[in-house]
């Protein structure tokens, strides 16, 4: 194939953008964006396309035309479950569940206060996984739903009483761990993580 | 075949009864299933959301852990499966920079296909003692399990049927539907329910029109968001079996003692209703 012949695994069909967004995103996720003619199938095959502000060919299209601060800001990124069921039916080919797990990085340093809890759930977990190299249901549960602006959502929302007797039934059934497992491997993982922060 | 069983954080918290029915299962079936010594957590969504170094890290070190005990990995949750087959996935592509030399060697085994192929679905079928007859169930993959196909190597992504063959070998009547694969909601119903719950309700609702009575799935997040319907919506909840429970309940004639207590939706009036 000639450089003279398009195809879906030519990047970069369209013209760069001043801010570079297209670049970015196709060289990060590997895939050409500039590919998508607007079909549709993705936002069809979504499962919660409906919850979402962007829908996910509008992800894409924002992407060619550059629309980083409106992407980084939307809920779209946080809704998103990563199931994949956009890249598997895109016929061109476009790893949208990529695109949109890469914005979701690039908005995780400040998240829309829209989705603050979805972001705050992520970094729970994490928090757990330094600790321990493993996550401790009850532990990650604790952490969440003891920050102020969650327990007051759900306050607000009524369902503390719900939450609260799945956590018991939870418990009664010998189901959560007050102790939590540790890897012996967690050493060398935080040696690593250091590294990777101080570079 | 030396197999190292990686459980994942799942099930020794939440979904212990499950690891519980896999041992049971695999003893019976004469397979050496011993735990990857110092295993940890595949970084699951929360990694691959905010920190891509993390999410290959992880997985990675799993895999070296595999590689040092010279032994391919066993995996039950969905997840872990999908984060394990992408790290390796990646090492056999480009060269990466990470806290252990591994070279992506061990393969990674997803426990539904292991236990599908075809001298192992024969074996099963002729040690079963008791037909689970007349129960109707749907099979539940998710999504992780067989997406991406490239990573995951499912090729009938679109129909997987490594569970509805496990389960048919156990003598039930598993009925065919179009969300096999169809996202539950994976953690979203913590942050939020509305749309973990729409998300599972529509499932159940499909699952009902194609005459099912319970799901069968493999993956332990997908049974707790569907079995915690039980007290989310209990009028609508569907009992949800792991597809190991069932494969015990018809290899043994009977589970061991309490197995099914921790269901959230109880699995007791209908298990009794079959007569098992």
């Amino acid at each position: 194939m000639t450089a003279m012949t398009p195809s879906v695994s030519t990047p970069h069909l369209l013209d760069p953008q001043p801010n570079g967004l297209l670049a970015e995103v196709e060289q990060a996720v590997g895939t050409c964006v500039g590919a998508c003619y607007q079909c549709e199938r993705c936002t069809n095959a979504c499962p919660v396309a409906q919850f979402m502000d962007v829908k996910p060919h509008q992800v894409i299209r924002w992407v060619q035309l550059g629309r980083r601060t409106q992407l980084l800001q939307s809920f779209t990124v946080w809704v998103c479950l990563s199931c994949e069921m956009c890249t598997t039916y895109c016929p061109n080919e476009v790893h949208v569940a990529g695109v949109i797990n890469h914005l979701r990085q690039s908005a995780a340093p400040a998240p829309p206060a829209i989705a603050n809890d979805l972001a705050l759930f992520h970094r729970r977990f994490l928090d757990q996984l330094r600790y321990f190299g493993r996550v401790n249901e009850l532990w990650l549960m604790a952490a969440y739903n003891t920050i102020p602006s969650i327990l007051k959502q759900k306050q607000h929302s009524g369902r503390l009483p719900t939450e609260a007797r799945l956590g018991w039934t939870l418990w009664r059934q010998g189901r959560l761990h007050l102790i939590p497992q540790r890897s012996a491997m967690v050493r060398q993982l935080h040696r690593f993580l250091e590294k990777e922060t101080h570079q | 075949m030396n197999l190292a069983f990686y459980p994942g954080c799942s099930l020794q918290g939440v979904a212990r009864d499950y690891s519980g029915s896999i041992y049971a299962v695999f003893r019976h079936l004469g397979f050496d299933l011993t735990e990857l010594a110092d295993w940890f957590c595949c970084g699951a969504s929360a990694a691959h959301s905010l920190d891509e170094d993390l999410a290959l890290a992880l997985p990675a070190g799993n895999l070296f852990l595999a590689e040092k005990a010279g032994r391919d990995i066993v995996v039950p949750c969905a997840m872990c499966f999908n984060r394990l087959s992408h790290a390796r996935h990646i090492l056999g592509q480009e060269p990466v920079h990470l806290p252990w030399p591994v070279k992506g060697q061990a393969q990674v085994h997803d426990m539904t296909r292991l236990l599908s192929q075809p001298e192992t679905l024969a074996r099963i079928q002729s040690l079963v003692k008791r037909p689970l007859k007349g129960l109707r169930v749907v099979c539940y993959y998710g999504c992780q399990m067989v997406r991406p196909p490239r990573i995951t190597g499912f090729a009938d992504y679109e129909n997987p049927q490594t569970l509805d063959l496990l389960a048919r070998a156990t003598g039930a009547d598993v009925r065919d539907w179009s969300y096999k694969a169809t996202c539950c909601g994976a953690s979203i119903g913590v942050s939020r329910p509305e749309v973990g719950n729409a998300l599972c309700l529509r499932l159940v609702d499909k699952a009902r029109q194609a005459g099912a009575e319970a799901f069968v799935v493999s993956c332990p997040l997908c049974q707790m968001n569907l079995d915690k319907l039980g007290i989310e919506a209990p009028s609508q909840a569907m009992p949800v079996f792991y597809i190991t429970e069932l494969l015990e309940l018809a290899l043994n004639g009977r589970t061991e003692p309490g197995r099914f207590r921790m269901h959230l939706t109880d699995p007791g009036a209908l298990l009794r209703g079959r007569g098992f």
